[in-house]
């Protein structure tokens, strides 16, 4: 008796997946970065615990300062910066290799000869590489048993979001890898025009680090920098729609380029569709924005009592800054207020009045240099505090309104003096050769 | 052996009777362009069922180019590809047409065995189609072995049996002797007739012996043009040399 179709279709769907992931494990260039890889993560990992014990030696006797001892930060964003380095700069070499190879070696005019259309073979084979990808979990998998094994503290919701970030930007890399050797005539092509997007976003986040106006904006939105947003505990709808979209508008332009027998003019349409389509989805998100702060010590929310009264505000709250964005006062209200009340407050407009042209050593001229303005249903108020309760009491103060704030625990800390030097062995033999062996079997086996 | 393909071949092909329901394919005026370049200038024929016939020209005269066209690979400029008279998209076309290139070398890290038998399974044939094609190609030796490893006459045999492999009702084949000494040669063209069945197949050959052997139609291309088509006595006809012609002559006289 015949098959149906719909499950002649899924069998050999399932068989050119099975086929793209021997093809991928069959890479030497995948096990090379699974082995780099674990050297990178095992040396940051050590690297990160060292510095965090020294930290936490001195913590230890005073408590303000063991509650700035957070493993998210002292531990696990090190760690997996580890992560990004391989995604950058080592994932584009195997992921251009999904439709490099076949094209190179004539493949893929056999492939576009099967039963699939080019979504169908394009969606299975980001599929196979994302797949094959979370071979590379097991570094980081090793990372939180030993942490756990120190006697280390592990928040899951924050590194849970951590992961989230490398997962959205490895999947936007892969998809950038995947056009790139869609529309290259060679790998080494498609390799340089995959880094040139990778790189020149890490070199696009840096020159915006301490920026402000239109650099401070396109770097935050940088790849480097979306990614960055993940490494805080705040998890933000915009940033996921950001990677998603890019992923989605890279595949897409791989399925619309992928065809060698479609006309020019026609890929050309089709591809400003798909941008000109897509490109409305972050735009979108901006309009309703989602926010959750998932870190465990609630670095990007107030008080509850005070978020509840700051939601209340039914009119325009206008606070004007006279500081410079390279102003270290400047990072501090960002971080610590300003990101907050954007967050919380219905209607506000933030002004920066001083010309970051000028610099921060030319600001001597200006009389207002550090002072905050605020305004708010026609009442008008100014300080130079940029502490987060003297800032609140303003706003309540023109508002006409009292809050009390409600007691909440506070953050302790996880100060750790611990070794991971014998963790070593783990990371530097263990793991490399345990990819090495994968390698090697692959070969054999497949 | 050489003489059954001659009993086998050209000479008792009756094309002319057959009616529209006869015809495999069509294809219309198809013309490419390569910048300046023309590849392809008007080509028009058509396939009967059942045939093999022969792509015949020199190197450079546009024979892949055309075999990527009808399969839609490479786009044309203008003209069309119908089926018992009506048009064929490019999605349509995988559904009866396959071209097995002359330079592919699929998954070329993996096994034979692998690589033969996902096709295989891809096109739904059962194990011993797999056994069938293994042995008359003579691959059991390099089944193992993964495919750029293997010299270029395994190669062109593997492609070989990944084209027989399909199911598709017309087969295009880019130079499927390339590569092949005598003794395999006429290997291979026993093998192609006993699976051709009731498919018809385009072979694009530059070897003229083989293609005297094994064809029952042929059509030159020469420039980007079809000067000629015909059975080989049509041909020597067509060209003033009579019945008796060879495809030497017959292709002398026509590029």
């Amino acid at each position: 008796m015949p098959l149906p179709k719909g499950s002649v279709c899924l069998r050999q769907a399932r068989l050119l997946l099975q086929q793209e992931i021997c093809g991928l494990l069959l890479a030497p260039a995948l096990w090379i970065m699974l082995i780099i890889l674990s050297l990178l993560v095992g040396y940051s990992f050590i690297q990160a615990v060292d510095l965090f014990s020294q930290a936490s030696r001195t913590a230890l006797s005073f408590p303000e300062m063991a509650r700035g001892m957070n493993p998210l930060d002292g531990i696990f964003v090190p760690t997996f910066g580890a992560y990004y380095l391989a995604e950058t700069l080592l994932l584009p070499f195997v992921a251009i290799r999904l439709i490099g190879t076949d094209k190179q070696s004539g493949a893929l005019k056999l492939l576009l000869q099967l039963p699939f259309s080019p979504f169908s073979l394009c969606g299975l084979k980001i599929t196979a590489m994302v797949l094959v990808w979370l071979l590379s979990l097991l570094p980081a998998a090793v990372v939180l048993l030993q942490w756990h094994l120190l006697g280390g503290h592990i928040f899951f919701p924050e590194v849970a979001l951590l992961f989230t970030g490398h997962a959205l930007y490895s999947l936007t890399i892969i998809a950038i890898a995947m056009f790139a050797a869609t529309i290259s005539g060679s790998l080494p092509t498609a390799a340089m025009f995959c880094l040139s997007i990778t790189l020149g976003s890490w070199v696009l986040d840096f020159a915006a680090t301490g920026q402000g106006g239109l650099l401070a904006i396109i770097g935050h939105f940088s790849l480097a920098g979306m990614l960055h947003q993940f490494e805080n505990g705040l998890l933000t709808t915009g940033y996921v729609a950001s990677f998603l979209s890019i992923a989605l508008v890279f595949f897409l332009l791989s399925v619309v380029w992928l065809h060698p027998g479609k006309r020019l003019r026609n890929k050309l349409a089709a591809s400003l569709l798909v941008v000109a389509v897509i490109a409305s989805v972050p735009a979108l998100s901006t309009f309703l924005p989602g926010y959750r702060d998932v870190s465990e010590n609630r670095r990007h929310s107030l008080n509850p009592v005070d978020s509840h009264a700051l939601a209340q505000l039914d009119k325009p709250l206008i606070i004007t800054v006279h500081l410079n964005a390279r102003d270290s006062r400047l990072l501090d209200l960002e971080s610590d207020m300003l990101a907050k009340l954007r967050r919380i407050v219905p209607d506000l407009q933030i002004q920066y009045a001083v010309d970051n042209s000028t610099g921060l050593f030319s600001a001597g001229g200006d009389d207002k240099y550090g002072l905050i303005e605020y305004e708010y249903d026609g009442h008008h108020d100014e300080s130079y505090s940029n502490s987060r309760e003297e800032i609140l009491s303003i706003i309540y103060k023109l508002a006409g309104i009292t809050v009390v704030a409600e007691p909440v625990p506070n953050y302790p800390g996880y100060p750790l003096v611990a070794d991971a030097g014998a963790s070593r062995w783990l990371f530097y033999l263990v793991l490399p050769l345990l990819f090495l062996c994968g390698g090697l079997y692959s070969g054999k086996r497949l | 052996m050489d003489g059954d393909f001659h009993r086998l071949g050209h000479r008792d092909f009756k094309a002319v009777p057959l009616g529209p329901h006869g015809k495999q394919c069509s294809v219309e005026g198809f013309c490419k362009r390569f910048g300046a370049y023309h590849a392809l200038s008007d080509v028009s024929f058509t396939l009967f069922a059942g045939e093999i016939a022969g792509l015949i020209g020199p190197n450079g005269a546009g024979k892949s180019t055309l075999l990527e066209c009808m399969t839609g690979l490479l786009p044309v400029d203008a003209g069309t590809i119908s089926r018992q008279g009506r048009e064929i998209t490019l999605a349509e076309r995988r559904r009866f047409l396959w071209y097995q290139p002359d330079d592919a070398l699929p998954f070329a890290r993996q096994r034979v065995r692998a690589i033969l038998s996902f096709f295989r399974r891809m096109h739904g044939r059962d194990g011993r189609d797999f056994e069938e094609l293994v042995t008359g190609l003579e691959l059991a030796p390099v089944l193992a072995k993964s495919l750029h490893t293997l010299s270029k006459g395994y190669r062109r045999r593997v492609l070989l049996a990944l084209a027989l492999l399909s199911r598709q009702s017309l087969l295009l084949l880019d130079e499927p002797f390339d590569g092949f000494d005598l003794r395999q040669s006429l290997m291979v063209m026993d093998l192609l007739r006993r699976w051709k069945k009731d498919r018809t197949m385009l072979l694009s050959i530059h070897q003229l012996s083989e293609a005297e052997k094994i064809c029952d139609r042929f059509l030159l291309l020469d420039q980007g043009r079809i000067p000629a088509i015909g059975t080989l006595e049509e041909l020597g006809m067509q060209a003033g040399l009579g019945k008796r012609a060879t495809l030497e002559e017959v292709f002398l006289a026509f590029t």
